[in-house]
């Protein structure tokens, strides 16, 4: 699979973005960067460990609903 | 919700227990200047016991409540932690995708606001090989990003905080 390429007019509106963001100070930045919504499965507890990043993976495409885009491609 | 006061008080703590770590994700990307959202912050720690020892010491500073048993698991340096027992959830990934090493990583980070960040092309490749249709979908714009972020590195310096690499 490759990835999208974007358009001419997709990067020139990123670029914008990008501009904007960077005139912002960090602090800025981060109050509109981390949001919260609740994931279902995923946030369900308090913890949880992996012995192995395939085994994390595997766990999410067993247990997780495909919508929130944690399954691979 | 992950603030600013509380990337603050994660720097403080990390530093003050002296935890050998780099923010990797959207969680470094967004320091580097990337307009996006996320959740969590990812954190990308040395695995070594005296850094497990340390960061577990900081975790506990910040108000993350961990059993015996997660403390253990995190001084092992288990591939990945997921941990929402605390302020913010966070992500402890000892192993991510796509990075050989920490070292390696290390050797290119930035630092911005006395955060130690990983490097743009390394936040791309753990994305890249990760494969996950989330990735997927948010590469096309982070990877514009990067190549504007390098533009601007390069030539003017950005607005923002100066990153500094090191050796």
């Amino acid at each position: 699979m490759e990835l999208r390429q974007p358009n001419a007019e997709e990067l020139r509106q990123w670029r914008e973005e990008f501009d904007a963001a960077a005139r912002r100070p960090l602090e800025v930045r981060m109050r509109y960067a981390f949001v919260k919504t609740h994931k279902p499965v995923l946030d369900d507890a308090n913890y949880r460990v992996f012995d192995t990043m395939e085994e994390y993976r595997q766990w999410c495409e067993r247990e997780l609903p495909s919508w929130l885009g944690y399954h691979r491609v | 919700m992950f603030e600013y006061r509380q990337a603050e008080e994660l720097r403080d703590a990390f530093h003050n227990r002296g935890v050998r770590y780099l923010l990797l994700g959207k969680s470094a990307a967004f320091v580097l200047g990337f307009p996006d959202t996320t959740q969590g912050v990812n954190v990308f720690p040395e695995k070594s016991p005296s850094n497990g020892q340390a960061l577990v010491q900081a975790l506990k500073d910040l108000g993350f409540e961990l059993s015996d048993k997660v403390a253990a698991e995190i001084e092992r340096g288990k591939d990945f932690i997921q941990l929402k027992s605390g302020p913010f959830d966070i992500d402890l990934i000892f192993a991510p995708d796509g990075i050989d090493s920490f070292e390696i990583a290390w050797k290119r980070h930035l630092e911005i606001q006395g955060v130690p960040v990983c490097h743009i092309d390394d936040v791309i490749s753990s994305k890249k090989a990760a494969n996950r249709a989330k990735d997927w979908e948010s590469l096309p714009r982070l990877i514009a990003f990067r190549n504007y972020w390098v533009e601007h590195h390069r030539t003017e310096g950005d607005d923002c905080e100066s990153p500094t690499e090191h050796d």
